[in-house]
């Protein structure tokens, strides 16, 4: 089959869970390409993901993939990839007869599913373990399997929630190059994420999800620079706090500094963190500045969602 | 509807049965009546002429214990689980993004679960008989025997089971429910009198035993458990056969219909 060209579709999508909002007139299509599906935990982003997986049937609205219902149609999964995000296996069998056992599922003749489970287990490095119970692997090993469930059918429709969550370096920079091949090939790839890096360095095109509803999506530039208008604190540690304060009083981009005498920090309220760093970091060098720590406590996805709604 | 997603769902739904560890704890309850029969006929041995008539134990260990208590817990916790494990784990995700209708997938895990049951159970009381009857093995009534209770116990199996898959599919605590039904209902009802006893399972199951009455091959219902042989109003076994193979179609097809509609949430 010529992979390629499927869409998924949501038109005016809701889900609730009682009387608890799960999802809120979402209205998206997610062309081929890598899209990256980033919010907060608790954002709607697993609830979208289990809509558009047939999972969960939709309250109101229609979600489609090739233009065709999703809910109970299990035809469309012969091309449609999902690794979730929760950490369930049946544990007592082995890697192999996990996969085997999915395959089989999707209707592999035996020689086909002997095949493509050690393709899958190869790719995603577990064939030495492949013979031995999940109940043994360890996190990663777990994510991996997760993974090379979702990829062993070669689908046209990946969808990925939390894909790299525990994830070593080399399997997550495996991962990643198996998401943008994806990508090349031309077919579609929904990436979930809370962690920015992480789509950042997938796709361009994202989506941002907050309280059940799409906040914002478009180029990951245009989410930068919605975050970058964000003022930044940056927490430099350091034995010459007020010193070190000077330095900085000056800078235009730099909004406030305040001392934390109990922790001996100093904290910056920058409206351009980039620039901060850079001239932070030059500073170290070429003055010997003696900085022990740099956090930045507010930069995470939250504080970012609260500023771009307003909190 | 293709068998083919049918066979799939069995053969890996039958892998996950036999490896599970409910299934080594059950393995364990279901070879008791082998135990109890080797126990017994080493005490019949070793005292002639005061033991029990072999086939007359043997009668008592499948009302007693097959078929009101073995069949029940072991449908109860393999019928509830079918849907409540993958709902539990939150393993429900895997067949439930595959090309796989939700009847074939409660139907394979049905199957896969009765026919493991069914060696379970058979196996045990073909060898409880053997080791009962090991010194009248060419008595051919006992065979009859034999081959009637191992009826009434797969009809058993297979109707409990379909009850418990329907039961797990839509309750929450189906266990409890299944625990009631087994004892509080199943266990109890059938004794009543007069017709009431048809509203039981197992009045349909005893129908298809011999000699509910007068006991079996002279034995004359001699056995520590004569109470229960008690039947005030037998069904003829052809309506006992087809009654069971009408009610394990309903509930099975009940399931697949609850099933297919329902959602399954995950306990975050």
């Amino acid at each position: 089959m010529i992979p390629g060209g499927l869409a998924v579709r949501a038109d005016k999508l809701g889900k609730w869970y009682g009387n608890v909002l799960g999802l809120s007139d979402v209205s998206i299509e997610i062309r081929p390409g890598i899209t990256g599906l980033l919010g907060p935990n608790g954002a709607g982003k697993s609830t979208f993901m289990k809509l558009i997986t047939g999972q969960l049937r939709p309250s109101i609205g229609t979600v489609t993939i090739d233009n065709q219902p999703v809910w109970n149609n299990p035809e469309i999964f012969r091309r449609v990839g999902f690794c979730p995000e929760q950490d369930a296996f049946y544990e007592d069998t082995t890697g192999r007869e996990f996969l085997s056992g999915l395959l089989g599922l999707s209707g592999y003749s035996a020689a086909e599913v002997r095949d493509r489970s050690d393709r899958a287990l190869a790719f995603v490095g577990l064939e030495d373990a492949a013979d031995r119970l999940i109940r043994g692997y360890s996190r990663g090993m777990r994510q991996r399997l997760k993974i090379s469930q979702a990829i062993a059918h070669e689908p046209d429709i990946l969808i990925l929630d939390e894909p790299l969550n525990g994830l070593d370096p080399l399997s997550k920079r495996k991962v990643i190059k198996l998401i943008k091949d994806y990508r090349t090939e031309g077919r579609t790839v929904l990436v979930s994420s809370h962690v920015l890096p992480e789509i950042e360095a997938l796709t361009q095109s994202i989506v941002l999800v907050h309280q059940g509803k799409i906040l914002a999506e478009g180029d990951i530039h245009y989410i930068r620079d919605l975050i970058d208008a964000h003022p930044h604190v940056v927490a430099v540690k350091t034995g010459d706090g007020r010193g070190l304060a000077a330095k900085f009083v000056g800078e235009a981009d730099v909004l406030s500094v305040r001392f934390d005498e109990t922790e001996g920090t100093v904290l910056f309220e920058t409206r351009n963190r980039d620039r901060f760093f850079e001239r932070l970091t030059r500073l170290a060098a070429d003055e010997g500045l003696d900085v022990e720590e740099i956090t930045s406590p507010d930069d995470n996805l939250q504080s970012v969602f609260d500023y771009l709604v307003g909190k | 509807m293709s068998m083919a997603p049918f066979l799939s769902v069995y053969r890996f739904s039958a892998k996950i049965v036999r490896r599970s560890k409910r299934t080594k704890v059950f393995i364990a309850v279901s070879v008791l009546p082998v135990i109890l029969a080797v126990v017994l006929q080493i005490n019949r041995l070793a005292s002639p002429g005061r033991g029990l008539d072999g086939l007359a134990v043997f009668s008592n260990v499948v009302m007693g214990f097959c078929l009101q208590f073995l069949v029940l817990l072991l449908s109860l916790f393999f019928g509830t689980s079918i849907t409540a494990d993958e709902v539990d784990n939150k393993t429900l995700t895997y067949p439930a993004t595959r090309p796989v209708s939700k009847t074939a997938f409660i139907l394979g895990k049905y199957a896969a679960s009765v026919s493991f049951l069914l060696v379970l159970v058979l196996t045990s009381t073909v060898v409880s008989f053997l080791i009962l009857m090991a010194d009248r093995l060419s008595y051919g009534a006992a065979w009859a025997f034999l081959g009637k209770s191992l009826a009434a116990l797969g009809f058993g199996t297979i109707c409990y089971t379909a009850l418990f898959t329907l039961a797990g599919t839509f309750l929450k605590k189906s266990i409890l429910f299944g625990l009631f039904f087994c004892f509080g209902w199943e266990n109890v009802v059938q004794y009543f009198p007069g017709t009431t006893q048809k509203f039981t399972i197992m009045h349909y199951l005893k129908s298809l035993l011999p000699g509910m009455e007068a006991g079996v091959g002279g034995t004359e219902g001699t056995g520590l458990l004569k109470f229960l042989l008690f039947r005030q109003e037998p069904t003829p076994v052809v309506t006992a056969v087809i009654t069971l193979v009408i009610l394990t179609a309903v509930f099975a097809g009940l399931a697949c219909w609850v099933f297919s509609r329902k959602e399954y949430l995950f306990d975050e």
